[in-house]
């Protein structure tokens, strides 16, 4: 996106039919579709190859991936009452929208498709024009009957009245009684689904950490401006099998009810010390060999004070984070707070998700094209000079262009044999309660759960509110998040057990009442390709920039490095995400639209469907393939 | 943006096919212009002009598809906090209008419950070009519970119209909100934006 707003053209293809690939947030019957399209092992046959024809001579070909291989042992589980799931559907979800006019009556009966997977499916429907027609004087005549939404199945179609429709589509099954008002709080699985659109549940957890490159990045472009955030209200510590609030800023700490007089003191004492430690050396030097951990044992802090400090405000490793790293660690979590609030982080309303669209947005104005549902066979190199050309669409279209940013999830076994990736364990749950009941019930909290076993990765978890747009009323949303060391659910169901209750209601026993339920969950692992050396990709064009999926990391700071880093590569002397002119600045032309900053000679140049033109591979022509952040 | 030069604000969001006139419209209302023969729509984020209804203040901020819609690739994001939405048909273009389904269903996935929806047929002007006729227009928009109207961004009739009608609606609604305090779900824009948000620190 930083390419487009420096002048560049971008286009932006992609097979899935959502934005942000493994970035993304899914509605529930959204996730549903997904899951289900993970778990599908059956590859997709190679059909015509037919575009083979459109290489030439002297080029060759660098086939890309067609299945997205980094999501695997996906397993999902319910918990809640299933009694009438099989036949509930989505909210709003009428049969079918009348047609008004005879003739428009053809138009839109593709819509009623029950299943469009959301990876690779062809869009038969789309005649094998070029996208660049659709540009022309019948812009939408390519784009009939294809569907759009994430979320395909079971909505087919518009219902009237969208706030009643909740109620009306009640109707149509045995409305679960449960619903009374004696026991408020249950929730069923066919709430869950009725409700679904609700939910928007990201597929990787994070927070921003709200002095973080990202936030510096979305104020600096502006990019701010389409999304809204919320604080995380609270951060938690999981000790002696109880959750418990970990007191971090001033204030907290005074009012911490959990903390002596002295142990105030003393945390008070060493905090301030971490925020400026560089001054004082002395302080720690002797333990610059030693564990984070062993330091804090000789720092005269109770136990429990260690432990906050260690996994709830450094949020580091036991064994093998050193004193420095802890220190670095205290000190970035203590900057951020008090920025935006009570905590160092915030955490965008809609989910995870919205942070890359909200990016591919400002690319769009900025006159990137996006193409979603549109898969890309191959790169083209040529073999004099070993830069990449072109790619060859599912059209078996060309399309010619400078610089090309792939996702690591499109490159092919080949290429990537001599790649070692990490995986990431992952677990997202919908609960009834949150692990840690107060006064107010819309919290957003992060608890990190020390390894039961030294030297295993700790699990961080996120627990969402309703008031985040991201789960249901009466629900929370928990994300669980670890470096896998197994698959997703051996490393992440210790954990699950431990916070909540995974019993049905009835073999509940008392011990277990008081946790929250689970409702439904789903255990996956995904390719963690951050921090893969360019080099260790077997023969790509230079020309040709990897972007990595998510890492592990609780924040951003490395999607935005390497945004930036690809950025500088491509382009060394422009700057990267400079604020845009203010809206009421720009200055109109005729029939021309002139920001007043250079970037944009002529709007003839800018027009985006040049870019996507056979052939014509301007000086500053990018095309960009699944960058999913920035 | 100081609180006081306002005293509402309004985010109106538009949607449509690719070519119907969404950016004339907007460009239309906000600057009295009308540019001939605009490409795709390049640069432009959203566009605001401050209209005064009944002595207040009313801050309309517009905004366009960024051409994501002629891939059909709009944002959900896009569609978030939106306070109303105008869903714009060339009434010389049967297409368009055919489209209009599959816009609503992406309005109902995406857009808040309570975003009032304005149906617009656009290019008027081009009256003997016409495929859709006011009447199957005004019968679709009845059955979806929207308001329609019919506007040329050329001639400038009905813009004005339609965007001062529209900040009536918004206040009305805004009023009454205010009014039930209501205790549902919360609202889409209760979020805060992070530039606006002020530094203090720790110590």
């Amino acid at each position: 996106a930083a390419c487009a707003r420096s002048g560049q053209r971008v286009l932006h293809v992609d097979s899935r039919n959502y934005y942000g690939g493994n970035w993304a947030s899914f509605s529930f019957s959204g996730l549903l579709s997904w899951i289900k399209e993970n778990q599908q092992k059956t590859d997709i046959n190679d059909e015509c190859e037919d575009w083979r024809k459109l290489i030439l001579e002297n080029e060759e070909v660098i086939s890309l991936s067609k299945k997205d291989k980094t999501i695997q042992h996906v397993e999902d589980f319910c918990f809640g009452d299933q009694d009438s799931a099989e036949d509930v559907e989505e909210a709003g979800a009428l049969p079918k929208l009348p047609v008004f006019g005879a003739s428009g009556a053809e138009g839109v009966a593709q819509e009623s498709e029950k299943e469009c997977p959301p990876v690779e499916s062809a869009v038969p429907e789309v005649e094998s024009a070029e996208p660049e027609k659709a540009t022309g004087t019948e812009p939408a005549s390519a784009m009939e009957g294809n569907d759009t939404e994430i979320t395909s199945e079971n909505e087919s179609s518009h219902s009237a009245a969208l706030g009643e429709s909740t109620l009306e589509s009640g109707k149509t099954e045995a409305a679960p009684s449960e619903i009374s008002a004696q026991e408020p709080k249950k929730i069923t699985y066919s709430q869950i689904v009725r409700e679904g659109r609700r939910f928007n549940i990201d597929l990787v957890s994070k927070l921003l950490y709200s002095r973080g490159l990202l936030i510096d990045l979305l104020i600096k472009s502006n990019v701010s401006r389409y999304a809204e955030f919320k604080n995380a209200t609270r951060i938690l510590a999981f000790r002696e099998g109880k959750v418990e609030q970990v007191p971090c800023s001033r204030a907290d700490v005074f009012n911490s009810r959990q903390l002596t007089m002295v142990e105030k003191r003393m945390l008070m004492k060493f905090l301030t010390f971490c925020l400026d430690y560089e001054q004082h050396p002395d302080e720690y030097q002797d333990y610059e060999n030693s564990t984070f951990a062993q330091f804090l044992r000789t720092r005269k802090l109770t136990p429990s004070l260690q432990h906050f400090i260690l996994h709830s405000i450094a949020m580091v490793s036991e064994t093998d984070c050193s004193t420095l790293e802890g220190l670095q660690a205290t000190k970035k979590f203590l900057q951020c707070l008090g920025r935006y609030g009570n905590t160092p982080f915030l955490f965008p309303l809609y989910g995870q998700g919205e942070i890359p669209q909200c990016f591919c947005r400002m690319c769009a104005v900025f006159g990137g094209i996006y193409c979603l549902r549109h898969s890309v066979q191959c790169l083209v190199v040529d073999k004099e000079s070993g830069r990449c050309k072109a790619i060859v669409d599912h059209f078996g279209q060309r399309i010619s262009a400078n610089y090309f940013i792939v996702e690591d999830s499109y490159l092919s076994e080949s290429v990537c044999t001599n790649v070692c990736y990490r995986q990431i364990s992952r677990a997202v749950l919908i609960t009834d309660q949150s692990v840690l009941n107060t006064d107010s019930e819309q919290q957003v909290s992060i608890l990190t759960v020390p390894p039961v076993d030294l030297g295993k990765p700790a699990v961080c978890v996120i627990e969402l509110c309703s008031s985040t747009m991201t789960c249901m009323k009466d629900t929370y949303l928990v994300h669980l998040t670890c470096p896998s060391t197994k698959t997703a659910r051996e490393d992440l169901e210790p954990v699950v057990q431990k916070l909540f209750n995974l019993n049905t209601e009835k073999e509940t026993n008392n011990e277990e009442l008081e946790k929250p339920r689970v409702l439904w969950a789903v255990y996956f692992n995904m390719r963690d390709s951050s921090g893969v050396d360019k080099n260790s990709y077997d023969g790509l064009p230079s020309n040709v920039y990897v972007c990595s999926g998510p890492d592990s990391a609780l924040g951003n700071d490395c999607a935005v490095k390497q945004a930036e880093t690809i950025f500088q590569e491509m382009f060394p002397t422009e700057e990267f995400c400079p604020p845009p002119p203010n809206p009421e600045d720009i200055i109109y032309d005729e029939d021309e639209i002139v920001p007043e900053e250079s970037g944009f000679s002529n709007s003839a140049e800018t027009k985006p469907e040049s870019s996507t033109e056979e052939g014509s591979s301007g000086d500053s022509t990018a095309v960009k393939k699944e960058d999913n952040e920035e | 943006m100081s609180m006081e030069d306002y005293d509402f604000l309004f985010k109106i969001v538009l949607i449509g096919n690719a070519g119907v006139g969404k950016t004339c419209l907007v460009r239309r209302f906000t600057q009295g212009l009308f540019p001939p023969g605009q490409g795709a729509t390049i640069g432009v984020d959203f566009m605001i002009k401050t209209v005064e209804i009944n002595g207040e203040k009313v801050k309309l901020q517009i905004w366009d598809t960024a051409g994501q819609e002629r891939f059909r690739s709009i944002t959900q994001s896009y569609y978030r906090s939106a306070n109303a939405l105008i869903l714009t048909y060339d009434i010389t273009c049967e297409e368009s209008f055919r489209c209009l389904p599959e816009w609503l269903r992406e309005i109902e996935q995406y857009a808040s419950n309570k975003v009032i929806t304005v149906l617009v047929g656009n290019k008027i002007d081009l009256a003997d070009k016409r495929e859709v006729s006011q009447q199957r227009a005004a019968e679709f928009s009845e059955a979806q519970d929207m308001y329609y109207l019919e506007t040329s961004a050329k001639e400038s009739d009905n813009v004005e119209k339609l965007f001062l009608d529209l900040a009536c609606r918004l206040i009305s609604e805004a009023r009454q909100n205010t009014l039930v305090n209501n205790v549902s779900s919360p609202l889409p824009g209760e979020g805060k934006s992070i530039s606006y948000l002020t530094c203090c620190n720790f110590n």
